[in-house]
């Protein structure tokens, strides 16, 4: 099963993994509508968001942009190397390119979220 | 309705992201932004332009019906020369900025931005009064292409064309693969360069031909993305962000280009004197972020703990990796070179250093 396979996504280009922690990202379309990806910054280990909310800011040459929770939970993991290199974003945003790890996750968060294939369909 | 250049399928085709801009549909970026930009820094760059207008001005009072729109001294300018100018109102703002070309005794040629077409028109015919002058609206029959980058004269020259007599800021009239074209050596990119203006119908044979000679130099085509990441290292104004109705030329750092003697009035002179001569309450600072952070258009920028002003320009900087900007703050003594002010960005002061423009040194003066 590919990556793309196993994850759930939101209309605004978020993507989770379920699991324990349930890993979140944002999707290939989306980084390759931002371009050159040249900064992010990721919430602290300990943060607690509700789905929805603002829980990263992520930048291209060209504009500023923020990363929603698809989920609410607290924040157990970041992934730092990313802060420093945002530019490997564009070459994987999944396996190495997740941003946040969540625990805490409530079954009911996943319901409106939709599966790859039907978010690529959403797209066109 | 949303305007198309006469390349808009060229760029389709090349896989080109297209954006609106200025009421035209415009290619952003082909491949990717930092590596166009790299591309115009390193070799050299094909960029449509063709959104931009072009007025000729011609007549008996041609001339003098220029000399009074703009601060620079028109009457100076040599045949076949090209001059920066600004379009100041009554109160020094200005309505645009523009390159004039003279091509012969009372005949002219007006570049202008494609997003102040409009206003530039009105504001120049109701200037005209009585004047001998034919304001000749052309932008519609022509189209802009720029090549930019150190390896430019090489591909001009591949192409036929004598570049040994042409300096920078120089128009010429020539034919290129048995096109008649007008060769200016001017550009935005802070690059030597050519921009080559060209009737409608030869535009795509022209773009092809140049992207075929221009493969041994390792030429790409450019978006609008990487010419703004060009232009602003090398610190040239982009009108809607760093120029505006509100600002003279010389609150936007434009003094250089302002002469001290012109004896002609023209719109807006008092003022733009006064200034020159007793100082400006606003000036246009470079910024250097001291952290990651962006700046970015429209953030507010603190000076001392207190609001000075608000960034009109800002990016990460392909060439240095450094996060650059443009600024307006008070003009205090003491926001100067080497000086520290800070920007506020989500919510946060983040510090930037004020530092000389432009961001990296220009290559396009020969």
């Amino acid at each position: 099963m590919s990556y793309t396979e196993k994850i759930l996504c939101t209309k605004s280009h978020e993507y989770v993994l379920k699991g324990e922690p349930c890993i979140v990202g944002l999707t290939d379309y989306a980084i390759e509508q931002l371009g050159d990806i040249v900064f992010l910054e990721l919430p602290s280990v300990g943060d607690e968001f509700k789905k929805g909310e603002t829980f990263a800011n992520i930048e291209s040459v060209k504009a500023a942009s923020e990363i929603y929770m698809p989920v609410s939970g607290k924040i157990v993991e970041v992934n730092n190397a990313l802060v420093d290199a945002p530019e490997s974003l564009n070459e994987d945003c999944y396996e190495n390119g997740w941003l946040v790890k969540v625990e805490g996750v409530n079954d009911e968060d996943f319901t409106d979220l939709l599966t790859y294939a039907d978010y690529k369909e959403e797209l066109e | 309705m949303v305007k198309e250049t006469y390349l808009h399928d060229k760029h389709v085709n090349l896989g080109a992201r297209m954006v609106d801009f200025a009421g035209w549909h415009m290619p952003v970026q082909y491949s990717s932004i930092i590596e166009e930009h790299k591309t115009v820094r390193e070799n050299v760059g094909l960029f449509d332009v063709s959104h931009m207008g072009e007025v000729f001005v011609s007549g008996k009072d041609a001339t003098e019906f220029l000399n009074k729109l703009v601060p620079q001294d028109i009457t100076k300018l040599d045949y076949e020369k090209a001059v920066y100018c600004q379009l100041p109102n009554k109160n020094g703002g200005l309505i645009d900025d523009l390159i004039i070309y003279k091509l012969g005794i009372n005949s002219y040629l007006v570049i202008c931005n494609a997003s102040r077409i409009d206003e530039d028109l009105n504001w120049i015919v109701r200037n005209k009064r009585g004047m001998d002058v034919k304001i000749d609206n052309q932008s519609h029959n022509y189209s802009l292409l720029a090549v930019q980058g150190p390896r430019a004269i090489d591909l001009m020259r591949k192409m036929g064309y004598s570049i040994e007599n042409q300096k920078s800021f120089t128009i010429k009239p020539t034919i290129i693969e048995g096109i008649k074209l007008l060769a200016s050596r001017t550009g935005y990119t802070g690059e030597d360069g050519f921009e080559l203006l060209v009737e409608n119908e030869y535009s795509e044979f022209l773009w092809d031909k140049i992207l075929e000679e221009g493969k041994e130099f390792g030429i790409k085509p450019i978006g609008l993305g990487a010419r703004d990441t060009l232009r602003l290292e090398a610190a040239l104004h982009l009108y809607g962000n760093d120029l505006d109705e509100d600002t003279t030329p010389i609150e936007a750092g434009l003094s250089w280009s302002v002469p001290k003697d012109k004896k002609a009035d023209y719109n807006g002179k008092e003022i733009i004197m006064s200034q020159i001569a007793n100082g400006t309450s606003k000036k246009l600072v470079g910024l250097v972020m001291l952290d990651k952070n962006i700046a970015r258009h429209g953030y507010d920028v603190y000076f001392n703990g207190e609001k000075t002003g608000v960034i009109t320009s800002g990016c990460v900087s392909p060439t240095t990796g450094k996060n650059i900007a443009l600024a307006y703050v008070k003009n205090d003594k003491e926001i100067c070179t080497g000086a520290t002010v800070q920007v506020m960005i989500r919510e946060k002061l983040h510090d930037a250093q004020v530092v000389k423009r432009p961001f990296i040194e220009k290559r396009n003066r020969v």
